[in-house]
């Protein structure tokens, strides 16, 4: 898979306090907040008739299962972090066109969320949306 | 990786001498602090540089918090800890029974000495169900949520826009995202930032 450039959000999943007590363990059963994880909106045919980025002119998002890799990088400050997918997501097809940039760094489409441990390893969670890129090494 | 290295065995002095007031790492910002730290975890295990939970006690310095897998920690706050709730803002304003997340250095004793510490912030999705002055009702995951608007403090973001304090275009039926800060022990939130599609 080529890089793909978008943008990046947060989830909570697992044991949680609040209003993300309800998540549970996602897509599939093993997400956790504190871990490095992630949602990918194409995980299956049912995950993609929900999260549709095809809607939004999203090409090159490769079906993927639960476990697998992907490496993302905040685009405004270059850090990256490895994941595993572990949920179904994001709704790409909600936000279609929205972009998000840093300076020049820009980044149009969600097309990952990452768990509150993974996504604080590159960006301050108060910073709910960042442009970014996803690879597979 | 120098300024990385050298930032954490600051931050860990600090913490272990118990010293809360200015430790000269105050001064990267936000960005560029996360910059400097390397992802050497394991694609999906758990980050031992990372906590959440609710606060059990608050003991000088010291966050004791239960996870909400159980697993309790403790959190160190030095000079140096970034704190958000609702805002930048300082530790008096940290509260028991609040829920955070955590990021820092844990120490060899298992403390984890805080870099940054998020109370009460919650990231959801929903629908408006309802608009009301100064406030937003959400549907949520079946779940109702009121969510409150701040003055001087909550803002849109329309499709990528810079963010602006009118929160007036938001409509009934608008699937948004909103950032904020959660009531405990309610279904209320403060609004810090809310997106929503075009």
């Amino acid at each position: 898979m080529a890089a793909l450039r978008g943008e990046v959000s947060w989830f909570c999943c697992g044991s949680a306090w609040g209003p993300c007590g309800t998540a549970g363990g996602g897509a599939c059963g093993t997400c956790r907040s504190g871990n490095y994880q992630h949602a990918w909106p194409n995980t299956s045919d049912a995950c993609l008739a929900i999260t549709r980025p095809d809607r939004c002119g999203v090409t090159g998002m490769t079906r993927r299962g639960c476990g697998f890799r992907h490496y993302t990088t905040n685009l405004c400050n270059g850090a990256r972090v490895g994941t595993t997918i572990a949920d179904c997501g994001p709704q790409t097809d909600l936000f279609c066109g929205e972009r998000t940039c840093c300076g020049s760094a820009c980044g149009s489409n969600r097309i990952i969320d990452l768990t509150p441990a993974a996504y604080s390893a590159i960006a301050s969670l108060s910073a709910g949306l960042r442009p970014c890129s996803v690879d597979t090494v | 990786m120098n300024q990385t290295l050298d930032r954490r065995r600051l931050l860990a002095t600090a913490a272990l001498g118990g010293v809360v007031g200015a430790t000269g790492l105050g001064s990267l910002a936000p960005e560029a602090a996360f910059a400097a730290e390397p992802a050497t975890i394991e694609p999906g295990a758990p980050d031992p540089n990372f906590a959440e939970g609710r606060i059990s006690k608050i003991s000088g310095s010291m966050l004791l918090v239960t996870g909400s897998d159980t697993v309790l920690h403790s959190i160190r706050i030095t000079g140096g800890t970034s704190i958000w709730k609702l805002h930048p803002t300082t530790f008096d304003k940290v509260a028991i029974g609040d829920g955070l997340y955590a990021r820092g250095v844990r120490l060899p004793d298992g403390t984890l000495a805080a870099d940054s510490v998020w109370v009460n912030i919650v990231n959801l999705h929903g629908h408006i169900a309802a608009v009301g002055r100064n406030v937003l009702h959400l549907d949520h995951q079946g779940r109702r949520i009121v969510a409150h608007v701040v003055p001087d403090r909550s803002a849109a973001v329309y499709n990528g826009t810079p963010a602006v304090s009118d929160l007036s275009l938001l409509r009934v039926g608008r699937h948004v995202q909103v950032l904020g800060a959660w009531h405990p022990d309610t279904n209320e939130i403060d609004i810090a930032t809310v997106y929503a599609a075009a």
